[in-house]
């Protein structure tokens, strides 16, 4: 239950009323004041004071000073009148709620129209300010633009000059070489004939320098003119011929092709799957060395099946697979044993576990993949469960689309169940 | 960019653009003068060489030449500065010498790779450097081959894969360490990221590594002095500056990689008047112009006293994108600094002026 504030103090003029409200102690800040157009509250918990005017006021501008633990509130009268009360006497419970309540209404309306129109100015101003961005950004452009277009301007007056000058040397240098030609022909002349009278002298000189010449240069004009050029340059290098070797890639595509990544992982996993030993230590301890070595066993069994030794060959895979169970070949192998044995189920099972270990899809284990899916498709197929069947050949095709059998086993494989579901 | 006082850092303007009717793979300066060559191929298969001369703000054609095979690549690094003979590699491995005079008849021909050339370098010639002129082709055949104009039908030197190793595209070759008559180095780029620098004093093998990935373009930032930098640009917009004075024993070159963008870098090209801007263009038509710092000290040395070089860094100058189709070549002019042309895969040739690089 609150607690009433009633010692409160009025006096008023035609157009104002003064209201002094003690506090008692409590402190009063702006949030406290409820001010509507009939109504008035002050709510500091747990003191309150609720007023229902005598008649309405402007409550827009009508003020309320805190001090000193009092209110004073300062209320301009709609219509200038003297009040007889403060409050409205005959109040009764049902008016003063409803008045009460259309007074918090009327101030939320209040409220709410303020803000819209706090909102629309906001969002003119913002436009403003947007333009005027705008027009600084296009002068700022445009400067920019004009200082490049005149150093573009002075860049071609200067490459013309240039260009006039280049014009003017040409013209230049080919005045000199003319009347140089003229001058060396007369000494080149002279020279000519002496060089052709030591020539014929000494023969052993004239092989001798006949040979170095030749040695020189192949193909060319006058052994003379090419002895005067030969004194400023070197002869040309002897041939000779530098071996080259080019950095091995284990991937040859280059680095953006390559999934690297892929690849990384692929190569991780078969490197720890060789180093993987699942070994039950005491049923090994009478195998041989190499019996205990998967490879071993991997060859083994690769021999047999290659005799026909199918059951031989399973139990070699049997055991290099408790050896190191990661290594999807022995997978691969074994299911091709099961299909001779017409194991079906096993052939299925295996090869789908070696498809396991054979992610992720590299080009290193293309291969391996085509021939899991072709195996497994066989199986299905053998099984009568065609359809399972042409979706691993259908695989192994996509892996390998050249490779002709495939194509044409699951072209009947195709026909076939076809055939039976006209059949049935 | 500082907008201060005006456009401080180097601008590329692009002066002349000239739309081609064919395939440009190559342009080139003709040296000493303002007109430039396009080689290229044309949609019948056919070769073409085509002389333009820059006249005020547009490409005049000067002459145009059809050759039966089209054509990759071209230099005038390998004749004189009198008779600015061109050599060219084409897509069928011949490398001829045309004197743009008289074209008819090539100067020099041979047969020079089973397939096509793909990257051609001369050194000796134009007055730069000392030494025979000579000229080396890379081709996808994995072979590299120094030739001697004065030599016929038989290359001077001869770099190609061990018998029955199996052979990787050379994509790229350039010339280096040419200061005196002697001294020569060859390096090579290739498909699979192996960058091999060959000696051809000694005939032997002096460094090589590997960049992971393709190297489109190599270049030395000076053929005609003691081997200083080499910057080597590849696939996926990588590019490695090498420090080549000093070799350590196991390490190699110190090096220092920037990634430029996400496309291919095509070429790289050292201005010719600052041996530390250079330019490379990329895949998505852009072009970058860098800028070399070197280090306080070049070289230092390691735990067991050996010399080991220090790399230094790489500034962006400037980057302009102009065209959506790779740049895939670009030439300095020799004679005006900051002139530069640069062909692109959408059959345009441009003509572009940096400014302000007397500034850096």
């Amino acid at each position: 239950m609150p607690v009433w504030l009633r010692e409160s103090s009025w006096r008023q003029t035609l157009t104002a009323v003064y209201l002094e409200l003690p506090l008692r102690g409590a402190r009063a800040t702006p949030a406290n004041i409820f001010c509507g157009e009939q109504y008035l509250k002050v709510s500091i918990p747990p003191f309150l004071f609720e007023a229902i005017l005598y008649a309405p006021i402007d409550d827009t501008n009508s003020t309320a000073k805190i001090e000193n633990g009092n209110i004073f509130f300062t209320l301009y009268k709609k219509e200038p009148a003297i009040w007889d009360s403060l409050t409205l006497a005959n109040a009764d419970k049902e008016k003063l709620q409803h008045l009460r309540e259309n007074a918090v209404l009327k101030a939320h309306e209040k409220a709410k129209e303020e803000t819209e129109a706090k909102k629309i100015t906001k969002q003119e101003h913002k436009k403003y300010a947007l333009e005027a961005t705008m027009k600084l950004e296009e002068a700022e452009r445009k400067r920019i633009e004009d200082l490049k277009e005149k150093e573009r301007q002075k860049v071609a007056k200067e490459l013309e000059l240039w260009k006039k000058q280049q014009k003017d040397a040409d013209k230049y240098e080919s005045i000199q070489k003319k009347r140089e030609l003229h001058q060396e022909i007369k000494p080149l002349k002279e020279r000519k004939n002496e060089k052709m009278n030591k020539t014929r002298i000494p023969n052993e000189g004239t092989s001798k320098t006949k040979l170095k010449s030749t040695k020189g240069c192949h193909g060319s004009s006058s052994m003379f003119s090419q002895n005067l050029k030969e004194e400023q340059l070197p002869a040309p290098r002897s041939a000779a011929t530098i071996k080259v070797n080019f950095t091995p890639r284990v991937f040859p595509t280059a680095l953006r092709e390559s999934r690297v990544a892929e690849e990384e992982e692929w190569l991780h996993k078969q490197a720890e799957a060789r180093r993987v030993i699942n070994s039950d230590l005491s049923e090994l301890e009478d195998l041989k060395e190499e019996e205990k070595n998967p490879d071993w066993l991997k060859d083994k069994g690769n021999k047999m099946f290659a005799m026909g030794n199918y059951l031989g060959a399973v139990n070699a895979y049997n055991l290099a697979v408790r050896l190191n169970n990661k290594l999807p070949l022995l997978y691969l192998n074994r299911a091709a044993c099961h299909l001779k044995l017409r194991n079906l189920h096993k052939a299925i099972e295996d090869s789908s576990k070696a498809l396991e270990l054979l992610t992720p899809p590299v080009p290193d284990n293309e291969n391996a993949r085509v021939k899991a899916h072709v195996r497994r498709g066989t199986a299905f197929c053998q099984l009568e469960l065609y359809t399972e069947g042409l979706q691993d050949y259908e695989a192994a095709l996509k892996i390998n689309p050249k490779n002709k059998n495939i194509e044409e086993d699951a072209e009947k494989i195709r026909h076939l169940i076809q055939g039976t579901m006209q059949s049935s | 960019m500082s907008v201060g006082a005006g456009l401080e850092r180097p601008q590329v303007v692009s002066h002349v653009q000239q739309g081609l009717s064919y395939t440009v793979f190559d342009c080139k300066w003709v040296p000493r003068s303002a007109r430039l060559l396009c080689l290229g191929s044309a949609a019948r298969g056919t070769g073409l060489i085509q002389l333009y001369e820059l006249h005020g703000a547009r490409l005049e054609l000067l002459r145009e030449i059809e050759k039966p095979k089209p054509i990759k690549c071209g230099t005038f690094g390998a004749t004189s500065l009198q008779q600015r003979y061109l050599a060219t590699g084409d897509f069928d491995g011949n490398l001829n010498i045309w004197n743009l005079e008289a074209p008819e008849i090539p100067v020099y021909s041979v047969k020079g790779h089973k397939e096509i050339i793909n990257s051609i370098d001369g050194v000796g010639g134009l007055g730069i450097g000392e030494g025979a002129p000579e000229i080396v082709t890379g081709s996808r055949d994995g072979t590299v081959k120094v030739w001697d104009p004065r030599q016929k039908d038989t290359p001077v030197a001869n770099m190609e894969p061990v018998q029955g190793e199996s052979k990787r595209d050379c994509w790229t070759v350039a010339f280096g360490n040419a200061y005196n008559q002697e001294e020569r180095v060859v390096c090579a780029g290739y498909d699979n990221g192996d960058i091999k620098l060959f000696d051809l004093k000694t005939m032997s093998l002096r460094w090589e590594t590997n960049i992971k990935n393709g190297v489109c373009s190599v270049e030395f930032d000076r053929k005609d002095i003691n081997m200083n930098k080499l910057v080597a640009t590849s696939l996926e917009g990588k590019f490695h500056v090498f420090d080549l004075r000093t070799q350590h024993p196991t390490k190699g070159f110190a090096s220092v990689s920037e990634k430029a963008q996400k496309s291919t870098i095509w070429q790289v090209r050292h201005l010719p008047q600052n041996r530390d801007i250079f330019m490379t263009s990329g895949g998505s038509g852009s072009l970058h112009l860098w800028k070399y710092e070197y280090p306080a000290q070049r070289s230092k040395k390691d735990s067991e006293g050996s010399e080991m070089g220090v790399a230094g860094s790489v500034n962006l100058l400037q980057n302009v994108t102009l065209s959506t189709q790779p740049i895939s070549s670009l030439d300095w002019s020799p004679d005006k600094k900051g002139l530069c042309v640069c062909g692109a895969f959408d059959q345009t040739v441009r003509v572009l002026i940096v400014t302000k690089l007397n500034k850096i």
